[in-house]
């Protein structure tokens, strides 16, 4: 499929032309076909895809933090704690919910 | 991104510069500095209505007869008039632009209530993609009705209540969904949350969440409801497997239930308190909390000792939480307030405890579990407070309100109140007294934008609620400049009010992007209202 910028006049004629809709359907959203990697330290792993995350942050930590706490037998206190390298003046676990 | 204030400069500018990346929002809200409702009609003639709010596209404003039967829509718009004289700027504005039908053009009013029942003027949501708003009304409350059918004893009863849904354009009622002997917290819409095509109701009287889905065409359809059951056919389940056990005569008796139950949907009367099961919600939450005290300690006798103590000598109190209140997180996630029967109705829940709880719809699991002073929770209501405040895909203005997760000025804030709090315990229950939010209650104006201007927020800000009057004009400073007043907003009558004695109530209404707004002033005693429109001339 032609790329629907790749025939405009630009300052360098390689720009746009890896350009490709994502969405046959609305063709203005634009996604560049690869990422290229910046050095070559080391190669990406091959059909590697990137997609962003369907779960929001927020949810994300939620997660994580409960399967922290149902995996290792540390309190969840410490996994705070440990997580974002901040300091917080601990809950009493001593005291009662209600 | 601007290097002038004055706006030509910046319109030349805005022609050259592109903004940087993921800011061209913000970049072109610089310019509400320069354009402000600096100009102010007071107690403009207009009808004897109870002004309820601008949609969030700007398009409508809603409104309620003072009977609460009816609602009466304007389109706003602005004035024209045209003045033939050299100097147009310094001429005062002729009274016929000065109405209140210069600026709103009535679209129509419908009948929403019968007799007997009431809109409640607090309640209103609108899905912004299909324009289409939902309303509520009821009939009157009564108090101390008896705990039947599964019903929490001491959560007040309602005999009635509907929820409409209009087409907005032109005021056709789609659907209608009524609940009969409940109650729902209508009030500024606590009790109902509206996420994208997603509807959650909550009934405090039976403990149910009903997931509710607005079809394109109008249709409210049921997705599920989550209470004594969790998956959609955890009711079928149980009472297949009952009946198949049971002796044939009772069979035939809980075939019978189950044929009411499937004739009359969702809202018929279970009998759900005759059976000895916990809800399926419930069950979830303490096996959960069980499962997590478990994990805390390997060793069996530790193990032991601190379930005892944390778990099953609560066990009563974790059975008798009701749920409050409830939030999309996301499409499948809920975010639900569990606390005890007394919090659950009163105004003041502050003293009473109060739990949170991560729901996942789709796998019923419950996916996290805070009590409402826990750090772990704050901390996350500290970094994230964007991802709690929700709102659709398809709503553009309302993704930009200040919060403290992106405002630098809102976090300052924040962290001030919390150097000078007395006691850090009571300062994050207070914070998270505000979780779950409430659908749609903040303004998307660029006017209460932090970044921008400078407020006094007890007096004003994007929630819409109704503060203390006072007779001084609430002035907005600009931030970036520091100390230049750009526009004052002044309720009430331009003199002032010579009655000082009654007190009186102000609620302000901002159109979402354009520099118009709109200030109520009224007293507790019915009389008329003092309507003040706030315009750019």
């Amino acid at each position: 499929m032609g790329s629907m910028l790749g025939d405009w006049p630009s300052f360098d004629p390689m720009n746009f032309s890896q350009l490709r809709p994502s969405d046959p359907s609305s063709p203005s959203r634009m996604t560049p076909v690869t990422y290229c990697p910046t050095h070559d330290r080391c190669q990406p792993p091959p059909n590697q895809v990137i997609a962003s995350e369907s779960r929001n942050i927020l949810l994300r930590n939620m997660y994580k933090r409960t399967e922290d706490k149902l995996r290792s037998k540390r309190p969840a206190s410490e996994i705070l704690i440990t997580d974002q390298g901040l300091k917080h003046p601990r809950t009493s676990t001593a005291e009662s919910p209600f | 991104m601007f290097k002038s204030n004055n706006v030509t400069a910046r319109i030349f500018q805005r022609q050259i510069c592109t903004p940087a990346p993921g800011t061209s929002i913000y970049s072109a809200r610089r310019f509400y500095e320069n354009i402000v409702p600096s100009c102010t009609i007071y107690d403009v003639e207009c009808p004897d209505h109870s002004f309820r709010k601008f949609t969030e596209d700007g398009l409508y404003l809603i409104s309620f007869s003072r009977n609460h039967q009816d609602l009466i829509i304007y389109r706003p718009r602005w004035p024209s008039f045209s003045c033939k004289e050299e100097d147009c700027d310094t001429h005062e504005l002729p009274p016929k632009a000065k109405k209140f039908e210069g600026f709103f053009t009535e679209l129509y009013s419908v009948s929403l209530a019968t007799s007997g029942e009431l809109i409640c003027k607090d309640f209103f949501l609108y899905m912004e993609n299909n324009q289409f708003g939902l309303f509520a009304t009821s009939t009157a409350q009564i108090h101390d009705a008896p705990a039947v059918g599964g019903a929490v004893q001491g959560v007040p009863c309602v005999e009635k209540i509907t929820f409409h849904l209009l087409r907005m354009e032109d005021g056709v009622v789609l659907d209608e969904r009524v609940f009969w002997s409940d109650y729902v917290n209508l009030a500024h819409s606590m009790g109902v949350f509206l996420y994208d095509d997603l509807l959650a109701i909550v009934s405090l009287r039976y403990q149910r969440i009903h997931i509710l889905q607005i079809r394109d065409s109008g249709n409210l359809v049921d997705v599920r409801t989550i209470g004594e059951f969790c998956r959609e056919d955890d009711e079928l389940f149980l009472y297949s497997s009952v009946q198949s056990m049971a002796n044939p005569d009772k069979s035939k008796q809980l075939h019978q239930m189950t044929m009411n139950h499937a004739a009359n949907g969702l809202h018929h009367d279970r009998p759900a308190g005759e059976t000895s099961f916990l809800s399926g919600i419930k069950q979830r939450l303490l096996s959960f909390i069980y499962q997590g005290i478990w994990k805390e300690e390997t060793d069996q006798t530790l193990r032991m000792q601190c379930l005892k103590k944390k778990f099953y000598f609560h066990f009563q109190n974790y059975v008798d939480l009701i749920i409050w209140k409830v939030q999309f997180l996301d499409r499948h996630h809920l975010l639900i307030k569990f606390g005890s029967v007394d919090g659950g109705v009163s105004r003041n829940a502050d003293n009473h405890p109060a739990f949170f709880a991560v729901y996942n719809m789709e796998t019923t699991e419950i996916t996290a579990f805070y009590q409402n002073s826990t750090d772990e929770l704050y901390l996350l209501f500290e970094l994230f407070c964007d991802h709690f405040h929700v709102s659709g895909k398809n709503s553009l203005y309302m993704n930009f309100i200040s919060t403290h997760s992106n405002n630098i000025h809102n976090l300052e804030q924040l962290k001030s109140n919390k150097n000078k709090a007395s006691s850090l315990s009571q300062f994050v229950k207070k914070m998270l007294s505000s979780l779950p939010f409430s659908c749609q209650s903040q303004s998307p104006s660029p006017y209460f934008d932090q970044s921008l201007f400078r407020y006094d927020e007890k007096l004003i800000s994007a929630t819409d609620r109704h503060r203390q009057s006072t007779d001084h004009p609430i002035k907005f400073i600009s931030r970036r400049q520091p100390n230049i007043l750009k526009f004052k907003i002044k309720p009430g009558p331009e003199a002032g009010n010579t009655d000082t004695r009654s007190k009186k109530i102000s609620s302000f209404l901002f159109h979402p992007f354009l520099p118009l707004a709109l200030s109520v002033q009224q007293t507790l005693f019915l009389q008329p209202a003092v309507v003040n429109i706030h315009f750019r001339r």
